[in-house]
């Protein structure tokens, strides 16, 4: 029987970041990483001047 | 001069002797509390007040909700380099909850929240950063299977304060761009359509300076109440003039010297950078004068040889086109024209301004508002009403 545990949020790391597992009998049988936040970034850029677009996309992250 | 001392002399405590056992000397701790006060454009005397309120209280709890951030400002407070600054941000504040920063993670980190958040009620200040994704019910960001909007109401309810820090939760910063795919909203938008009444106080800029935010900390803690704020929310003493009045680059735009085109001759001899599109005559923020990391003058966008592009500024940054000439509306005269030591190398402007500040002491507590040149309100309507 197969349990599945989540760990939200994963602290110590930039962004917002879940992480789902699945144990059976002591072993990971299975696991999902997912981003937890969403701003379109890529969305915003189109049909933007070229020479703006480095404000937008060094924006990713502030690390 | 005499009742600062005596002021100063008085200052003891649990939390000093706790500093000063991590090896920041007192002398230190109330030259970093006198500084501030200067940043702050108050008198230096206020310095004693706020360290006698920093060295005897509880540490102010504080709650950092991380929303749509990048999480450079976390990074540029972090980045404080001022002497003993790094030691004193962990030592000021209790700081409850962050997800970066937490050790603890899922469930406990969760938890350790709810915790604090029951114990502190009414007393902790709610640190936000990143805007709040509104459309399609907030999922667009979500924590602990928790979306932010409803994490924001949660714990904006039971705070004493909220502090938006940088763009994004200020004015909704990057994410809020056109075409503002989630619904990106700033903080204070969210908790007025929810009808939280709690205090809220802008920090923008994209990073913040660090000061700003850590001034804005250190007045609630000292008075019990926030500083005087202009009708954004932000800080009079931070936000409360134009870049362009303080810009070293200023006698270059009333002389017509300006920069055409990145790397030509104007642009190699440091002339103005208005026609490359520099927002400075638009934006509101301290950054000429407080500069970034404490490493010597230039030390800010402009100082670099790039145009501001106008990030603490609500319909200006990541708004305007970054090479469309600013539309200069508070055109008056810089408040700094020479610097208080000239020629003395390595040392930025705002540092000379502090450093002039504290010796102002010595002459009369009003030579610090007078040298920094900050926190005159009467100035500010007056500049804007011309």
């Amino acid at each position: 029987m197969a349990k599945r545990i989540t760990i939200d949020p994963i602290t110590r790391i930039e962004g917002h970041l879940r992480i789902d597992c699945e144990i059976d009998g002591g072993k990971v049988t299975n696991a999902w990483s997912s981003g937890q936040m969403w701003r379109g970034i890529e969305t915003i850029l189109k049909g933007r001047d070229p020479r703006e677009a480095w404000i937008f996309t060094q924006r990713f992250c502030g690390v | 001069m005499k009742d600062v001392l005596k002021d100063f002399r008085d200052v003891s405590g649990e939390h000093l002797d706790r500093l000063t056992a991590k090896g920041v000397s007192r002398r230190n701790f109330l030259k970093f509390c006198t500084g501030m006060a200067i940043a702050m454009g108050l008198p230096a005397g206020m310095g004693s007040q706020i360290a006698e309120a920093v060295a005897t209280q509880k540490r102010p709890p504080v709650l950092w909700l991380s929303a749509q951030e990048c999480t450079g400002c976390t990074e540029s407070l972090l980045r404080a380099n001022h002497p003993t600054l790094e030691k004193l941000i962990l030592e000021l504040i209790s700081l409850e909850y962050h997800e970066t920063l937490l050790v603890g993670s899922g469930k406990q980190a969760e938890e350790w929240r709810e915790k604090s958040m029951r114990e502190n009620k009414g007393k902790y200040i709610l640190v936000v950063d990143g805007s709040i994704p509104v459309k399609d019910n907030g999922i667009y960001c979500k924590i602990g299977g928790k979306t932010a909007m409803s994490l924001l109401v949660e714990m904006a309810a039971d705070a004493a304060a909220v502090i938006a820090i940088g763009s994004c939760s200020s004015w909704g910063g990057v994410p809020s761009a056109d075409p503002n795919p989630t619904g990106a909203s700033p903080a204070h938008e969210v908790l007025k359509n929810k009808g939280i009444k709690t205090p809220v106080v802008n920090i923008p800029g994209c990073p913040p300076n660090p000061y700003n935010f850590l001034s804005t900390v250190l007045y609630f803690v000292t008075f019990k109440k926030l500083p005087e704020l202009d009708e954004k929310s932000r800080p009079k003493f931070a936000y409360g003039r134009i870049i362009h009045e303080n810009c070293e680059r200023r006698p270059h735009f009333d002389a017509g010297r300006f920069a055409l085109q990145f790397g030509d001759e104007g642009h190699r001899k440091g002339y103005c950078l208005y026609k490359l599109g520099c927002k400075g005559p638009e934006t509101f923020a301290n950054c000429p004068v407080q500069l970034f990391n404490d490493v010597g003058s230039g030390a800010w966008p402009v100082g670099t040889g790039h145009p501001c592009f106008g990030c603490t500024e609500k319909g200006v940054g990541f708004t305007v086109p970054l090479h469309s000439p600013a539309r200069p509306k508070y055109i008056t005269p810089p408040s700094l024209f020479t610097e208080v030591f000239p020629g003395k190398e390595g040392v930025s402007p705002g540092t000379k301004a502090m450093a002039a500040g504290v010796a102002g002491a010595a002459i009369g507590a009003a030579g610090a508002a007078l040298v920094s040149g900050l926190g005159k309100k009467d100035d500010v309507t007056k500049d804007k009403g011309e």
